[in-house]
């Protein structure tokens, strides 16, 4: 099992969020302590997958960057809201939704050597078997970072020109990086496309692996990143994907 | 109301052509007329005809014989036949009957009686028509349920069965909107599809990447990125 995996796109609203927080669920379904972290802390969101709300959500990842707390302080223990299959952990680190400090860290930036030591202490001290990271679209330095020490890096894009251009310079990132194992999903995929042809079109393009192409779905978009997609929707053809992808994750590294 | 419609007028005998045919015309049909059973046939091969007026004796081709030919004839088979007969012919008249004759005029002629046998066969003929193209029209809108499973339906191949005010016309006009919706929806996957050609602009991600690669920060990244990940690992 990787202990680190970054989910990252090139641009905006591709599914990052959705990914992260469904395959860090299907792993704990598998059984697996999984920690998520919030790194996209210009515009945090996927808290609100977990349903972890806004009162209660204590210290985030911004307090530790700011010296408030320890990164074990961060962490969120969100399994009770994933249902009863979950025989694993899911503990969220989320990044602060007060729109100050959300200014101040863009503003002050802070110290990106912190976040990896933040992760480090995370895996040991709650002795996890992965650590997700939900990375802020584009390639900043916490970014890079992310990517840096990842074991995996899944790259989330959809069939979108404005996408593939962006992809192509994130894997090329990554590969200067030396990041042991990349891997793409494809999202948001018009369901008439065929997904073999996607797959072997991305593939070719990227020389990397799709781990999975999933389609648009009118469920996903009206569950609106108001739960868990997997938890919702057990049978679904996006759910059956997305537990390759977990499967795939547990067999790498 | 007066009838009327192209009515042929075959029979060897001279006169009575002559006088089935002014009768006719007096009544307001357009009359044509053959003196045997050949021509008879040259005839109804060339133009349509709504009813013919057929005697039986005759050279060359006799009416039995024309009967037969016309009922082999897909255009013609529709075609009313009356046969004029004298009534001491009925073994005749029975065995036209049976080959598909619709009605007999007995000679000599009665104008009323053949005003009146004209009439109804005139009127069949019409029903038959209107069932006929009804048929034919329903028929196209099966060829085009095939077509469009084949993919070479052409949504104006339908325009003759829309133009129907009737519950057809409607279900012709329907299967079109469908048609076209199915077709413009097609069009903009396929628009898609050439959207999943993947074009990357190699010299534009060269300079993106380069932008990145090329700072303090990132080379020092690189440095450290191998042993963080080993940290990590433990
Ligand atoms: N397969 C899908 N089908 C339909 N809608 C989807 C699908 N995947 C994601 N979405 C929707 O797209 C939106 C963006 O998803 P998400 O928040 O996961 O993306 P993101 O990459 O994290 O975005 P951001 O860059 O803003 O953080 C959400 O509304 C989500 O419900
Ligand atoms: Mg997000």
């Amino acid at each position: 099992m990787p202990k680190i995996v970054s989910v990252h796109s090139f641009r905006g609203g591709t599914g990052k969020s959705n990914t992260t927080a469904n395959v860090a669920t299907l792993l704990a379904v598998r059984g697996q302590r999984v920690g998520v972290v919030d790194a996209d802390i210009a515009s945090p969101g996927i808290h609100i997958l977990f349903g972890l709300e806004e009162d209660k959500m204590g210290h985030s990842l911004n307090d530790y960057l700011w010296g408030k707390c320890d990164i074990q302080q961060t962490a969120h223990d969100v399994t009770a809201n994933l249902g009863n299959d979950v025989k694993g952990r899911v503990f969220l680190v989320p990044s602060s939704i007060k729109a100050g400090e959300i200014a101040r860290v863009l503003r002050e930036g802070y110290d990106v050597g912190l976040l990896n030591d933040g992760f480090r202490d995370l895996i040991q001290t709650l002795e996890l078997d992965v650590l997700m990271i939900d990375t802020h679209p584009g390639l900043n330095e916490e970014t890079l970072l992310s990517i840096a020490i990842s074991d995996v890096l899944l790259i989330i894009l959809r069939p979108d020109q404005q996408d593939y251009q962006g992809t192509g310079v994130t894997v090329e990132v990554a590969r200067k990086l030396s990041v042991p194992c990349m891997m793409l999903v494809v999202n948001k995929v018009p369901a008439a496309f065929p997904t073999d042809e996607v797959r072997a079109r991305v593939e070719q393009a990227y020389h990397a692996e799709v781990a999975a192409v999933l389609p648009h779905s009118d469920e996903m978009m009206a569950l609106a990143s108001a739960g868990v997609f997997v938890t919702r929707y057990p049978d679904h053809p996006i759910t059956a994907a997305l537990k390759q992808v977990a499967e795939r994750l547990s067999r790498s590294g | 109301m007066t009838s009327t419609g192209n009515i042929l007028v075959v029979d060897d005998d001279l006169l009575n052509r002559l006088v089935l045919s002014t009768n006719l015309q007096e009544q307001g049909y357009d009359v044509a007329m053959a003196e045997n059973g050949r021509q008879a046939l040259e005839m109804l091969g060339s133009q349509p005809f709504d009813v013919v007026l057929l005697d039986l004796v005759m050279p060359e081709l006799d009416g039995f014989q024309v009967l037969e030919q016309m009922k082999h004839d897909s255009a013609q088979r529709e075609i009313p036949v009356i046969v004029i007969s004298a009534l001491d012919e009925m073994e005749s008249i029975l065995r036209c009957i049976e080959m598909g004759a619709t009605d007999y005029l007995p000679k000599p002629f009665d104008a009323a009686l053949l005003r009146a046998r004209l009439n109804a066969s005139l009127a069949n003929k019409r029903l038959r028509d209107i069932e006929l193209e009804y048929l034919e029209q329903v028929n196209r809108v099966m060829q085009a349920a095939a077509a469009v499973e084949s993919g070479t339906f052409e949504c104006d191949s339908l325009n003759p069965v829309a133009a129907r005010g009737d519950a057809l016309g409607q279900l012709a006009r329907v299967f079109q909107n469908m048609a076209r919706q199915v077709y413009a929806r097609e069009q903009s996957l396929r628009q898609q599809v050439q959207e999943l050609q993947i074009e990357i602009d190699e010299v534009k991600k060269a300079r993106q990447v380069a932008e990145i690669t090329e700072t303090e920060y990132f080379r020092d990244l690189c440095a450290r990125a191998q042993r963080l990940r080993q940290r990590n690992g433990k």
